[in-house]
């Protein structure tokens, strides 16, 4: 998924400033670690084909009926399946949309495998992994009755080419067609198709994807929201995103933009092809737009029709954490768990060469100060490494000792300058400018200056901070990023953040790392067609490029601390996207 | 007046142009990328020049604003995927992919039921107890409505508000969630989710106006024509509501002008303390998906209501003070 | 000084044949700073149709003791205690109600400063029309011919258009011939008015004077004339009442008052009049010193502290005891120069200076 709305720095910053300062109460300071429990970790791994066999298993103490209220901060960018790609959209077209594969979490044990969606099971490939082949379930029909086609799900795919389809994820388009997929094919307004060759349906059923190059990783780039099916009849291009046909459990009654989007039970759809989701409710009723503080204000108080209320991916308001953590009775209605986010510092390593200098930044850097400033143990907890406890294959490292050292360690940082006769380097930290990064900032800069750096800082305006930092030829040394995988498969981080090929202008290798040794290891390992050995040598390369060229400094895990109504049942977890996931809940 | 009314809408007119035309190239003299920020995760240098196509970024600068500004004024085709904007045509939000001016329509009565309702409330609770707090000066009274008009003065939205949801909605029970329901669809419901917002709202503005309202009723008791009226038998009622009140309510209604105009372009905190979907709400969104043409409607339209606003207020200190002439 | 055991009340003209009769008023006003003492023992008549003057400085007590009349003071910060009669009924104590039905009908005021009296939010007429709906019951078109009349009356021309006017409209004597309309309306017994010619210039004084002589005559309204100007006084006054620091320090008819004053105080009011006919090179002479604060007045007599003749007074009565008002010469003044020695003082030096 993206970068959620949060890291592109709201503008809000004045208002939510205010509200800060408004509701303040010994927020202020940080909850000491151990108070808060550790967001447990359970990596996710590929279903069977027995696993995505219909009906969901009933949710243990589930009842029909009622509403259920999702309160989302913002409004929605996207209703479209094909250009959805953030966790608070995912886990909303949850509810009327379907994919070939998706996340199943079990309500009681809280582990989640992929499975077949509307495919069978988690697709066949052969070909040395560049050919994929799914197989629909019988059942399944669109919101009008219509039955879904293999070439829907091909129409969904193709029409992802098309000019005004920029919001997506990218990883399908450019698998079949390369990076310039535009230019290959136009998508199928003028009437043409991809060919046989590209994508294949040898009948109803049956869905044939060539890509140019081995994917092992195809079953969760299949979970992505835009591997969906879509009815060509009903297909007006950009508008399509106001009212999409359903294929899930629940229907569109109403949607008004940045206001609320009402969904009901959809007749068509039949529990027998879904091994996920329930259609327990009658009726979900998404309000949007509900800023904080007055959203997490609301889940706590619960009056009314926010008894089973729920908010699928935003954190609970930071200045109102401690005091649901200090009541059981709040505390019992929460979800704390790791998200797929790693937050680093880049390492600009076009500027700093000397990969020593780079080491003694990662020796002195202060995780455990900056992450008391971001909001403490509830919403962060220190990482050692580049990938999320989500990440399959996922293992407790440590490389540059950033976890054993969380506060950092001047003195060895110094010996480290001093050996390579660096002292006093100068180092120029960029941030965006807003409170909680100059706060920031003003710690790493002194914690470096104490270490023998000679460090300073440059504010950037919030909003194009990213655009200014993405340059290749930037003018800083250190600046904050950030990455969420895409799936929790190490393929969706390291080649999209570390390989030296990408080094471009906007792209995502902030720290413009080269290391041609690095990046054939990551082709070698993106050829292995078993997805359960690639994911730990995804691991183990990430902390071996860790240790030997320190182009990031990874500081902190994201974590998810959210809360819900106490009449709302069946919450689970989906840690593939980083977000609550409706299926199974229900109105007690 | 009505050469007055002709002269100010023509000023306005240039006004707002030099507003649409500074707010435009300031926009984009900025650093920030709207495209940039379009651009999802994956970024790559070819999606971002199809956004910008898409975006109609790629066009010069000046070709861009003559197609707003022709736009605002004739309408504009935005092409097979958008289609035909009919005028005023205020542009397209390509981040929700909505022509802008639905987006302004469609918050605007929210906006425009919690000014209007807030504005009854500060202009009658603050002109109400200034003048209890005149009538009554020096007593106990009057020390208990300064008093709170004090406090009112020194709150914020921020923190009155969720104080008194946590009261009249979640312990007390007797108010529902505030939210805005449009008046023509339940107007009692629209009342019951609105109260709050517009008493919560009020309170900063009402002490205001009780803290005016009293001296300005002092003063103007102080007046010799009060005396004189007085002198002429007419009664203490009569000469508190005719003769005074009619000289304090001058100054009010400059003032209440310029509150009208602000809560009327959008009561930022307010709507963000209750949820209520207005134009404060797109005010925020628009810098923070950096939408010009949403920034551009909001603006033009909360300029237009200030403008507006200013304009009734002239009229209107015309027809209470004889003094002054429009010209 | 014999007569010093009557009361101040002794030398008061019998009450009966007069139309108002202020007998002992006292007003105090309670302040942040203290009690001030703004008016005291004042005494004093008016017949029907004639004027009284009251001649005295700013703060000498000349408005207070009129306001006391009209019954204008604020009663949560004001004393006002002694008697006021009007056609022999009391109007202290009287209700709220009955004065508002005395006021603007047998009584009415005129204000200095006629901009600021009259309401800048309402035409001339329907100010004027307002007093006269009120007291006679009259109605809205019965009352506008009434403003118009009046309008007329006062000599403002076309006032059939100008009673649409408003305030600001009229120039500084218009406006204060509005005034005296809008004070007249209901044929008032009493009337009083408060420095209506300061404010003006001198051609427009004398107009103004001559109006209120006028309507005088038509209606036999009784005037109280408050000024600080003794040419004014001159003109329309038949007694006059010069008051120092809230009391009646000389009384007597306009002619003993203003020909043969006996009180140092008005020795000094008369040199300072200019007079056309006087010699140029003989120099005003205003009277030194400035007027006392009532907070805290000069013991004994209030004037001492400005008194050019204090020395020939025995001892340091001036200082330590207050003169009594009584007569000398003719009329009444409160001072402790002999009678002799005022009547010296006035006729050697006074009187020849004033007339070289």
């Amino acid at each position: 998924m993206r970068l959620r709305k949060a890291a592109i720095v709201p503008a809000l910053v004045a208002v939510s400033a205010l509200t800060l300062t408004a509701c303040g109460g010994g927020s202020g300071k940080a909850a000491a670690p151990k108070a808060n429990a550790s967001a447990s970790t359970q990596s996710v791994t590929l279903g069977t084909a027995a696993d995505a066999q219909g009906p969901a298993k009933p949710t243990p103490g589930a009842k029909s009926g009622g509403t259920i209220t999702d309160l989302e901060p913002t409004g929605l960018d996207y209703l479209d399946p094909s250009q959805i790609y953030e966790n608070q959209l995912q886990a909303i077209s949850a509810l009327y949309s379907r994919q070939l594969t998706t996340y199943k979490t079990d309500p009681t044990t809280g582990k989640t495998i992929l499975v077949g969606d509307m495919a069978t099971d988690t697709g066949t490939s052969s070909d040395g992994g560049k050919t994929w082949t799914f197989t629909l379930k019988d059942g399944l029909k669109f919101e009008d009755g219509t039955p879904i086609a293999s070439k829907d799900v091909k129409y969904a795919v193709e029409r992802l080419y098309a000019p005004y389809q920029t919001s997506g994820p990218l990883y399908l388009q450019q698998w079949l067609s390369g990076a310039n997929y535009r230019t290959v094919y136009p998508g199928p307004y003028g009437g043409q198709s991809l060919p046989d060759s590209v994508i294949a349906t040898p009948d109803a059923k049956t869905i044939v994807f060539h890509f140019q190059q081995a994917h092992s990783d195809a079953p969760y780039a299949m979970a992505e929201q835009d591997a969906t099916a879509i009815e060509a009849s009903k297909d007006d291009q950009q508008s399509y995103n106001n009212h999409p046909v359903s294929i899930g459990p629940y229907k569109i009654q109403s949607y008004q933009n940045d206001k609320e989007l009402v969904l009901v039970k959809n007749p068509e759809w039949d529990p027998s092809t879904d091994a996920v989701r329930h259609q327990y409710a009658d009726k979900w009723d998404i309000q949007l737009s509900v800023p904080q503080p007055l959203l997490t204000q609301r889940l706590i108080n619960g009056s009314g029709p926010d008894n089973t209320a729920v908010s699928f991916s935003s954190n609970a308001d930071s200045t109102l954490i401690d005091q649901i953590q200090g009541n059981p009775q709040l505390k019992a209605r929460t979800v704390n768990q790791f998200e797929p986010f790693v937050d680093v510092y880049s390492i600009n390593t076009t500027r700093v060469t000397d990969v020593n200098v780079r080491k003694a930044l990662a020796a002195a850097f202060p995780a455990a100060q900056v992450i008391r400033q971001l909001g403490g143990a509830a919403t962060t907890e220190i990482s050692g490494n580049l990938m999320s406890p989500t990440m399959s294959g996922w293992q407790k490292t440590d490389p540059l000792g950033i976890a054993a050292n969380p506060t950092g360690d001047i003195a060895k940082a110094k010996q480290i300058l001093t050996a390579a006769g660096k002292l006093g380097y100068p180092i120029t930290i960029a941030y965006a400018n807003t409170t909680k990064w100059q706060n920031i900032t003003a710690v790493v800069v002194d914690q470096l200056n104490q270490a023998g750096f000679k460090a300073q800082s440059k504010d950037l305006d919030a909003t194009s901070y990213y655009t200014i930092i993405g340059k290749a030829d930037n003018q800083f040394d250190l600046y904050r990023t950030g990455w969420g995988a895409d799936w929790p498969i190490g393929s969706t981080v390291i080649p999209p953040t570390l390989d030296g090929r990408l080094v471009a202008d906007g792209s995502n290798n902030y720290s413009h790392l080269n290391d041609p040794a690095m990046d054939t290891q990551m082709d070698q390992i993106g050829a292995v067609t078993d997805i359960n050995q690639a994911a730990p040598q995804w691991m183990s390369l990430a902390d071996k490029i860790l240790a030997t060229d320190v182009p990031q400094i990874p500081y902190a895990y994201d974590k998810l601390f959210t809360l819900y109504g106490a009449g709302l049942g069946g919450v689970t977890y989906n840690p593939g996207t980083g977000a609550l996931d409706p299926s199974s809940m229900f109105a007690k | 007046m009505f050469r007055f009314l002709v002269r100010r809408a023509l000023g306005s007119i240039v006004i707002l142009f030099l507003l649409i035309a500074l707010t435009y190239f300031a926009f984009f003299a900025l650093p920030a990328d709207p495209a940039q920020l379009a651009c999802s995760k994956t970024c790559t240098p070819q999606l971002l020049e199809q956004i910008r196509i898409n975006m109609h970024l790629n066009q010069p600068l000046y070709v861009q604003f003559w197609d707003y500004l022709s736009g605002l004024v004739f309408g504009h085709n935005y092409g097979a995927d958008i289609g035909q904007c009919a005028a005023p045509c205020f542009g397209y939000s390509y981040n929700v992919h909505q022509f802008v001016w639905p987006r302004i329509a469609s918050n605007y009565p929210a906006t425009f039921v919690l000014a209007v309702g807030g504005a009854i409330c500060f202009l009658t609770i603050g002109v109400g107890l200034g003048m209890v707090s005149a009538w009554k000066q020096g007593s106990v009274l009057d020390r208990i409505a300064s008093s709170i008009s004090l406090v009112g003065q020194s709150t914020q939205i921020y923190f009155l508000g969720p104080l008194a949801m946590g009261l009249f909605v979640t312990n007390l029970n007797w108010l529902p969630q505030p939210s805005y329901i449009p008046l023509t669809q339940n107007p009692w419901a629209c009342f019951m989710g609105m109260i709050l917002p517009w008493l919560v709202m009020s309170v900063i503005f009402w002490s205001n106006y009780t803290r005016q309202v009293r001296s300005l009723m002092l003063e103007q008791l102080s007046e010799d024509h009060i005396r004189a009226a007085r002198a002429k038998g007419m009664s203490s009622r009569y000469v508190w509501w005719r003769y005074a009140l009619r000289g304090a309510m001058a100054p009010i209604i400059t003032i209440f002008g310029i509150d009208l105009g602000a809560v009327f372009s959008g009561a930022v905190v307010t709507e963000y303390t209750f949820g209520i979907h207005g134009l404060g709400f797109l005010a925020v969104d628009s810098v923070r998906q950096s939408d010009i043409y949403l920034e551009l409607g909001v603006l033009i339209f909360s300029a237009a209501s200030i403008i507006l606003f200013n304009i009734i207020v002239d009229a209107a200190y015309a027809l209470l003070d004889p003094r002054v002439r429009l010209g | 000084m014999s007569t010093l055991t009557k009361s101040e009340a002794v030398p008061a003209p019998q009450a009966g044949d007069a139309f108002l009769s202020v007998r002992d008023l006292r007003v105090r006003f309670r302040t942040e700073d203290g009690i001030v003492n703004a008016v005291n023992n004042l005494t004093f008549d008016i017949e029907r149709g004639k004027t009284l003057g009251i001649v005295g400085e700013s703060g000498s007590g000349k408005s207070v003791s009129n306001l006391a009349v009209m019954g204008l003071h604020n009663p949560k910060n004001t004393t006002v205690e002694g008697s006021i009669q009007l056609e022999g009924k009391e109007l202290l104590g009287a209700s709220q109600r009955e004065l508002e039905k005395l006021r603007g009908n047998t009584m009415a005021m005129i204000f200095q400063d006629a901009l600021a009296a009259l309401s800048p939010y309402y035409t001339i007429g329907r100010q004027i029309a307002e007093p006269f709906m009120k007291h006679t019951g009259a109605s809205k078109k019965e009352a506008r011919e009434r403003a118009i009349e009046m309008l007329r009356r006062v000599g403002i021309p076309q006032p059939q258009t100008r009673v649409d006017d408003f305030p600001h409209q009229f120039s500084g004597g218009m406006r204060q011939r509005a005034m005296i309309a809008m004070a007249l309306v209901c044929d008032p017994k009493l009337l009083i008015a408060d420095e209506p010619t300061t404010a003006l210039d001198v051609t427009v004084q004398a107009q103004i004077v001559d109006l209120l002589k006028e309507l005088q005559q038509e209606f036999g309204t009784s005037i109280i004339f408050i000024t600080h100007d003794l040419g004014v006084i001159r003109e329309i006054a038949d007694d006059v009442l010069v008051m120092y620091a809230g009391r009646a320090v000389e009384r007597g008819t306009m002619r003993e008052v203003l020909k043969a004053s006996q009180h140092p105080y008005g020795w000094g009011l008369l040199s300072s009049i200019p007079r056309i006919n006087a010699s140029v090179d003989v120099p005003l002479e205003p009277i030194p010193g400035t007027p006392p604060s009532l907070l805290n007045p000069p013991t004994g007599c209030a004037f001492h502290p400005r008194c050019a003749y204090r020395e020939l007074v025995d001892g340091d009565k001036c200082v330590t005891e207050r003169p009594p008002l009584e007569l000398a010469n003719g009329h009444l003044s409160a001072c402790h120069l002999t009678a002799a020695q005022k009547q010296s003082i006035l006729t050697e030096q006074i009187l020849p200076r004033l007339s070289s």
